[in-house]
């Protein structure tokens, strides 16, 4: 009796263990963000955030510099400018990780901004204009990554509402759908946005309508030399330009500075030019990577363009003067060519460095007394962007460049992005990036002017850059230019002087047709090797191998150059 | 009422122990009576008649299989009342028997022995002039000794002068007396010993120490919830003893487990050898692209989470690794991966006994790494700047004097070349490492009380300086038997580890630094920060060796505690409570000042981790065993039991450290705090029943079925059923056979089962947010955008397995052995699968899709070549054993037979390798430049494809692509194992233990680019190959050019044979002679060195490549290399 008693307690007990039990197999997750957060109030402001952050990842990184800035007619390899992108050998392959790093980000970023614009109608707890006004930011955000990748590879797939479920299937869109979703979206935008950076309450950084138009122009233009060009591209992309020039900069406080080095003065990049920026801070915890390590989406711009100047007698690396990745160096076309003129044209100086100052005494070299020929604080290096006889650059004390003289480890150093705010000489740059300023408007007017053939009516947007590129002590006069200049080819040339390093040549190139004559006639690397496939991106081999279900995602139907 | 109902359960729950330790306390107080444990607590229904106790006995043994052993004179005179048992409790059967006698038993061994108790001097006399008036012949002595084995004395031996029917058995303590010739020989038997034969030689004193003998039947092997007969095994088992474990001394258990048995596969982890690392472990090969493939650990009868780095490994007294099925599926989900059972060493009956066991030693890395000298180095320089330059020639040839002013070499490098100067980094990094180990343990008991005690220290300092691993462990096992019903017993594992520099690899530097820089200044021989002519990307690796500087440490206690209450509820009936906690918080901190590699020149950083992981299991077993017949066993064994795991974590990182000397510890001294944490929890509900059922020890059946509820998959698939079966025939036990005396054992197995895997990590089917930090202008954010998505279908990964396995011994098991064969079957396999990128979502998504199988062969075998004749005798035994095992994708879900993202092929093993096959080098020749151009390669300037790696057109489409990739291989050994030898003679014992591998491909990742030592871009120092150049007609290694990163196709440098034969251990023992060890005062002493890893031979990358150690799960990397130790070791008993 007694032990039949403990089995009947001893089962019960059993029992009501499992009974109680099931309840373990719930699972709540507390310290993970699961989609649903998405959904809500705070997801989205978060979701935007986001969106906005994934700009780091294209601009600022090596990545996309290669792909815009290297390979072109400005800028060739540096030493260690080694990928074989930049020099379109037959290294350069589908497998190339350069490309498939911006295809993914583009699409996971556009997935989150097609996220926000699908769950925006149904999200409480926030005004309507509140909520108009961030589905308009995403829109913008969502146009530009479609804009850089049809820029890039033209067709593509085209995901117009948010991808949870997962699929190992892809399609390629047609461009001209690719482009007429991009136009929407910016006119979306462009309704929904505040006015421009300099309105009242608009944060470094935010989309605005004067930015979404600039795009919305450049769109329009680069459509019109495409298969997928509308009759009306140039006309509108010229319209759009001179409504910004005319109408809406002003009227948001959005001008050309008179000097054009101050656009790149360090700290300035919230001046009146700016459309729009992407955004980095001296608050290391916020910025690409705390550890200034030059891992994350940094600002390695500072880097890029700098060559080994250090090793050279009397140098040392500084902070001034920064750590020579020494990826592209400009060509001689660029340097002596195109800025020819250096006297009334300011640019040049102000978009290249010219001198280096001695910060190495150990290595500045000795005259015949055993004297050092000169001390720390004078010029170690010059470069005066002229050629001079060996019997002049005998008479210096210190080193001098000519422009025969430059090699790929010593050349003048691109400073539109130097900073000298980072907290060691190897940090990446905590300055923001500008993407778009006002003075390219007037470029896209002129450019969309000439191809709608009107000339003569794109010879006022270029002399007003070019006047202020006298300032302040060239001759204003002289930088004036007449229609009979107002071709195609002075326009590129004209961008190359104004915009140079700006991240954008490559695709002006590809844009306007002309990357193969121009690779090919300036580009000392890439010239003997660049093919006519060259001029679209392969689709990463990434994509091809991932995409097992439905139709091959490959390069065969456009691109047979590409496998 | 059934949230009332509800409630109340959760608090039956959570109170269970309580409410079952009081349950069972107040049971035992109903059934208190003398202690015994498992045999004779068996019920027995018998009918005894008015006979001689022997007759009784042999009734007994027949019924029972339980074997007797006694001297049949002790039994003499003795008679038994009639009597008839119905269920009787054995042991009450034979108390009653043995009441009025001087007779006592004990159980040992699976059997029982029957002896006379203690006797008075003069009733000893008595017996023993009986003795000599049977041998009148003689002058006989008196013998007296102690019999005893390894672990103190032995009752109840029998002790017999050859050749007469004299005998005596040993008493209480051991002890014997007996009259015998003086020139007698005495037999002293004993079940589950080996007999041994001594000659009296008129010596009056004679202690023996008996052996236990090895590979005996009755062996009882650990098993899943229970144990069992060695000859009753249905499954597949590789049993480990702890003597083949301390045959490679080691930090840790796997390392240890290495070559040990069939079906085990261990491999260093990306080759990596600092302290502190555990390797990793496979059985039967990897069947799970990405669910764990590590087996299921579990220590008594506790599934075991923590690091097992935690566990001393003297403290293991066996380890048991189920492989098939039939073994696994009871422990269900998690036993796909074969699960490895794990014993820590428990009290026995008898006096306490101390025991110590040290070493102490050093290692050396195995080898340098061959890089090149500064003379190398220049040359190599000299040729990438010259083949780097233009299609316009800047220099006329390699040894054009502008190349050494083109800003090519640093200032220090020059001066090098022109002074004839080398440094060798490797030489100024590595030192020599220490190693030690101490245990020294305390067990013994009484009858109703055992115990074991013992505590450890293990330290090892690394090649490096700053690398050390440190581990002080104490254990306690108790267990207690309460009445004659009750049995509780607690075992607690408690370590604490300190591991210094974990991450340090000075050689990623060391390696890549310039042969013509030096570390210092020459100026001013102060310590330089980037090396001179590294171009700027090596830092110099011994600014890290400086105090302070940098800073790597976890510390980390580790708790695993097990207890039992068993109850003996009805004759054959018991019930058991196993529980175990498992707490192992942890903190992990590193700080890098900024003159460091690690941040070269940059901000100070610092990192605080904390951790905190608890695990726990509650099991209820049933077991129900009963005899049928004269010949049916049943045994039925039920399950429920949970398992909870709940790990949080945080860290916070901080850098630009207003003071170094603040370490890791304050972050309110450093600047950019940022910080992530984690949490999640995980619960597992079984179900289990399981039949044994055996006839006539000839044929037994073992059919198990398990019920699974995990908490990770999503709600419809939480459950699943794990059924299995076996069948075994113990050939050796039929009638037919007894004739053949060539055979000593033959047994036949065949199991099938279904087992589970889930192992994946929790939430992961609910998908996920991924933060990125932004900013607008001076208003920072946090974002936060969709990464995974979420599969609410994700189910279990399932794995069936059929089994085929013959045991057998011969010549009196001289010969034993087994051979296995199965085939396993996985369904439904688990894999993060990589989407298009366009799909939007760049994280993996875990999906089950395909299928893949494994076949294998195992064959084990254990000889002894000569069997040594005592302790002077010489003495030869080897173990071999080898393991076929071919895996392979055998379906993918979506149709198709590739998936090149996921690296998953139909018919390959998982670890397939996809690449382009490369067929030599591009020559400088017409035949090759016309070939190259009709490619489209480019064939001009620094670029040019001319002496780089030329790979296959594979599809013959007359381009160089992605689509030119193909399987070239795979990292699957055609078989692989291990042996030793053991030689012993007059004291001195002799072990070999090595390792092999033969076939499958090693990755190499120092070959191929993420390395950076093989860059032949001649901006850092890089390995010493014979490159290519025009001349040379070099077909193997291309040329160097520094206007590439990496060589083109680099990867396809990186893979070699994996062939080798690795004498994982020489050890020298030598076993003092009793007469010295009686001297100290001792039982026994053994002093004994052993080398480890002394030689890596057969190894194509060694050889022919000046690798170091082929020896790597996955790809080998640059990180700690293997090392060579020379270790000097004691074992003393007291």
């Amino acid at each position: 009796m007694k032990s039949l008693s403990i089995y009947l307690t001893g089962s019960l007990l059993v029992i009501t263990l499992i009974a109680g039990c099931n309840k373990k197999l719930e699972e709540v997750p507390i310290s993970s963000l699961t989609p649903i957060f998405f959904t809500t109030q705070q997801g989205f402001q978060a979701g935007l955030d986001a969106a906005y952050a994934g700009y780091r990842t294209i601009y600022g990184p090596d990545s996309y510099f290669e792909m815009a800035v290297g390979g072109t007619d400005e800028f060739r390899a540096g030493v260690d400018g080694t990928g074989a992108l930049v020099r379109y050998s037959s290294g350069y392959q589908t497998t190339d990780g350069t490309i498939s790093g911006i295809w993914k980000n583009c699409y996971t970023y556009i997935n989150t901004c097609n996220g926000l614009v699908d769950n925006a109608p149904a999200l409480g707890g926030i005004s309507a204009a509140t909520k108009a006004g961030m589905v308009a930011e995403a829109k913008f955000l969502r146009a530009n990554y479609y804009f850089i990748l049809v820029q890039n590879w033209g067709d593509v797939t085209l995901n117009t509402s948010f991808q949870s479920e997962p699929t190992l299937a892809a399609s390629r869109a047609k461009m001209a759908d690719v482009y007429s979703f991009i136009i929407q979206d910016l006119k979306d935008a462009i309704a929904g946005l505040p006015a421009g950076p300099q309105t009242t309450g608009v944060l470094p950084g935010k989309a605005t309508a004067i930015a979404a138009m600039h795009v919305l122009a450049k769109v329009y233009l680069t459509r019109g030399y495409t298969v997928a060009k509308q009759a009306d591209d140039f006309k509108n992309a010229a319209a759009t330009a001179d409504n910004i020039i005319k109408t809406a900069a002003p009227a948001a406080g959005v001008k050309l500075l008179p000097d054009f080095g101050k656009v790149f003065t360090e700290g300035n990049e919230a001046n009146t030019e700016v459309l729009w920026t992407v955004q980095h801070t001296p608050s290391l915890a916020y910025n690409g990577s705390s550890t200034q390590n030059n891992s994350g989406p940094d600002n390695l711009y500072v880097h890029l363009f700098v060559s080994r100047y250090e090793l050279q007698p009397g140098m040392q690396r500084d902070v001034i003067d920064g750590r020579p990745y020494a990826r592209v160096m400009p060509t001689r076309w660029l340097t002596d060519t195109v800025f020819k003129d250096k006297t009334n044209d300011t640019r040049y100086f102000k978009s290249f460095q010219s001198a280096w100052i001695a910060n190495n005494a150990a290595t500045i070299p000795k005259d015949g007394s055993g004297k050092p020929k000169y001390a720390v604080g004078d010029t170690a290096i010059w470069m005066p962007g002229i050629e001079l006889t060996a019997a002049q650059i005998a008479k210096y004390r210190y080193q001098v460049l000519p422009p025969s003289k430059y090699v790929n480890t010593l050349y003048p150093t691109m400073i539109k992005y130097f900073d000298d705010k980072r907290t060691d000489q190897n940090a990446p740059s905590i300055r923001p990036i500008i993407i778009y300023r006002l003075a390219e408007t007037y470029l896209i007017a002129a450019e969309a002017l000439i191809m709608d053939n009107r000339p003569g009516e794109a010879v006022p947007y270029v002399n007003a850059i070019r006047e202020r590129a006298a300032y302040p002590t060239g001759n204003v006069a002289a930088m004036d230019v007449t229609a009979a200049s107002m071709t195609l080819d002075f326009i590129l040339d004209e961008r190359s002087r104004e915009l140079c390093g700006e991240l954008s040549r490559w695709q002006d190139l590809v844009r306007t047709g002309t990357l193969l004559p121009r690779v090919r006639q300036h580009n000392l690397d890439g010239g003997p090797n660049i093919k006519p496939f060259h001029i679209i991106r392969p689709i990463p081999q990434s994509q091809v191998d991932a995409t097992i279900s439905g139709p091959a995602y490959d390069n065969s139907r456009l691109f047979p150059g590409w496998n | 009422m059934i949230k009332k109902l509800t409630r109340l359960s959760i608090f039956f729950m959570k109170t269970s122990m309580i409410a079952l330790t009081g349950l069972l306390v107040f049971s035992q107080v109903m059934f208190a009576k003398d202690a015994n444990s498992q045999i004779t607590s068996a019920p027995v229904s018998i009918g005894i008649k008015n006979e001689t106790l022997k007759a009784s006995i042999e009734k007994i043994e027949k019924k029972t299989h339980i074997r007797f052993s006694y001297n049949s004179d002790d039994l003499d005179g003795y008679r038994t009342e009639a009597r008839s048992y119905s269920n009787e409790v054995l042991a009450n059967i034979l108390d009653r028997f043995f009441s009025q006698t001087q007779l006592a038993y004990k159980e040992l061994n699976n059997g029982i022995v029957i002896y006379k108790k203690a006797v008075k001097p003069e009733e000893s006399v008595v017996i023993n002039t009986a003795i000599l008036v049977e041998s009148p012949l003689n002058a006989n002595i008196t013998v007296k000794g102690k019999v005893s084995d390894e672990t103190g004395p032995l009752i109840g031996v029998i002790v017999k002068i050859e050749g007469t029917a004299t005998v005596v058995t040993t008493d209480n303590n051991g002890n014997y007396s007996i009259n015998a010739p003086d020139n007698a020989i005495l037999v002293f038997t004993y079940v589950g010993y080996v007999t041994q034969q001594i000659a009296v030689n008129k010596q009056s004193l004679i202690n023996i120490r008996l052996v236990p003998e090895s590979k005996s039947l009755n062996e009882v092997v650990v098993v899943g919830y229970g144990v069992q007969k060695k000859s009753d095994i249905t499954g597949s088992i590789s049993s480990i003893s702890a003597k083949d474990l301390q045959d490679v001394p080691s930090s840790n258990l796997v390392s240890a487990l290495q070559g040990q048995g069939t079906g085990i596969d261990i491999q260093k982890s990306g080759g990596n050898s600092h302290p502190g690392s555990v390797p990793s472990i496979t059985i039967r090969g990897s069947r799970s692209k990405s669910a764990s493939n590590t087996p299921l650990f579990v220590v008594d009868g506790i599934p075991y989470t923590g690091s097992l780095q935690d566990l001393n490994m003297d403290d293991v007294a066996s380890v048991e690794v189920l492989k098939d099925a039939s073994s696994t599926a009871i422990y269900g989900s998690r036993g796909a991966n074969g699960v490895v059972l794990i014993s820590t060493q428990r009290g026995k009956t008898g006096e306490p006994k101390v025991t110590y066991s040290g070493y102490a030693g050093f290692d050396r890395p195995l080898a340098k790494f061959n890089v090149m000298n500064g003379e190398q180095y220049a040359q190599l320089k000299k040729w990438a700047y010259y083949n780097a330059a233009s299609a316009n020639p800047l220099y006329t040839s390699p040894d054009d004097p502008r190349i050494l002013t083109s800003g090519a070499f640093g200032s220090q490098e020059l001066t090098s070349i022109q002074t004839g100067r080398s440094t060798d980094w490797q030489d100024l990094i590595y030192k020599s490492g220490f190693l030690t180990n101490h245990r020294i343990g305390v067990s013994g008991g009484s009858e109703k009380t055992q115990y074991d005690i013992s505590g450890g220290y293990y330290r090892e300092t690394g090649i490096y300086s700053g690398q050390s691993f440190t581990r002080y462990s104490i254990k306690i096992s108790v267990d207690q038997q309460i009445g004659k019903f009750l049995k509780i017993g607690l075992s607690t594992l408690l370590n604490s580890s300190y591991t210094d520099g974990e991450n340090a690899n000075p050689l990623g530097q060391a390696l890549r630094a310039s042969p013509l820089a030096t570390p210092y200044d020459d100026a001013t021989g102060a310590l330089v920060g980037y090396v001179n002519g590294s171009a700027n990307q090596v830092w110099n690796p011994l600014a890290n060796i400086l105090p302070g500087a940098s800073i790597e440490e976890r510390k980390r206690l580790g708790t695993f505690t097990t207890a039992y209450i068993e109850a003996n509820l009805a004759p054959g009936l018991k019930y058991r409570l196993n529980a175990g906690a498992e707490l192992d918080p942890e903190v992990y901190g590193n700080f890098y000042a900024a003159a460091t590699y690690n941040n070269q020149g940059a901000l100070s950083t610092a990192n605080n981790q904390s951790k905190y992981n608890y695990n726990y299991t509650l099991e209820n077993l049933v077991t129900y065993d009963k005899t049928l017949g004269q010949k049916h066993h049943l045994n039925f064994t039920g399950l429920y039991s949970l398992q909870e795991n709940e790990a949080s974590s945080n860290s916070f990182n901080y850098n630009s450290l207003l003071s170094d000397g603040v370490q890791y510890f304050n972050p309110s001294v450093g600047s950019n705090l940022t910080g992530s944490g984690s949490y999640a929890k995980y619960d597992l509900i079984s179900y289990m029943g399981r039949v044994n059922y055996g006839y006539d020890n000839r044929y037994m059946a073992t059919v198990t079925v398990r019920s699974d509820g995990s908490s990770k998959l999503a709600p419809g698939n939480k459950y699943h059923l794990f059924p299995s079966a076996a069948f075994a025939w113990n050939v050796i036990n039929e009638r037919f056979f007894k004739n053949i005396p060539v055979v000593s054992n033959l047994k036949v197995r065949l199991s099938f089962g279904d087992v589970g895997n889930a192992a994946i990590n929790p939430y992961q089917t609910l998908g996920g947010l991924s933060t990125v930090t932004y900013n607008y202008g001076t208003k920072n954010t946090i974002g936060a955008y969709p990464t995974s998505a979420p599969n609410t279908n994700l189910d279990w990964e399932y794995t069936r397995t059929l089994n085929a396995g013959i045991d057998f011994g011969l010549f009196k098991n001289r010969i034993t052995g087994s051979i296995d064969a199965y085939h396993e079957y996985t369904r439904q396999l688990l894999l993060p699968e990589t989407l298009p990128p366009t799909s939007g979502i760049p994280n993996t998504v875990l999906t089950n899709v395909g299928k893949s199988e494994n076949i294998g062969l195992e064959i084990n075998l254990s000889t002894v070549n000569i069997a040594a004749k005592g302790r002077d005798g010489f003495g030869w035994t080897t173990n071999f054993n080898i393991t076929f095992n071919r895996g392979k994708v055998a379906q993918l879900a979506n149709g198709s037979t590739v998936d090149i993202s996921n690296n998953l092929f139909v018919g390959q093993p998982l670890g397939a390798i996809f690449d382009y096959k490369k067929i030599g080098i591009w020559q400088n020749t017409h035949a090759d430049s016309v070939t190259a151009k009709a490619y489209g390669l480019t064939m001009t300037g620094g670029q040019s494809v001319i002496g780089t790696i030329r790979v296959a057109d594979i599809n013959g489409d007359g381009k160089m692509d992605a689509n030119d990739r193909i399987v070239i291989g795979s990292n699957q050994p055609l078989f692989s194992g291990g042996f030793t030898n053991r030689v012993s003679y007059k004291g001195f014992d002799f072990t070999i233990a090595a390792t092999y591998r033969v076939g499958g491909i090693l990755t190499s990742a120092v070959y191929q680019s993420g390395s950076f030592l093989n860059t032949l871009q001649a901006n850092y120092n890089n390995l010493n190959i014979p490159y290519w150049t025009p001349t040379n007609g070099q077909n193997y290694f291309p040329k160097p050019t520094n206007a590439l990163t990496n060589p083109l196709y680099s990867s396809t440098l990186s893979y070699f044979s994996a062939n080798y034969l690795k004498i994982r251990s020489l050890s020298l023992g030598y076993n003092l002679p009793q007469k010295l060890v009686k001297a100290i005062g001792a039982r026994s002493l053994k002093v004994y060195a052993t080398a480890e890893n002394p030689f890596v031979l057969f190894s194509p990358y060694v050889n022919d490549f000046h690798g170091i150690d082929p020896e790597s799960a996955g790809t080998l990397s640059e990180n700690t290399p293997a090392t060579r130790s020379v270790l000097f070791g004691i074992n003393l008993t007291l």
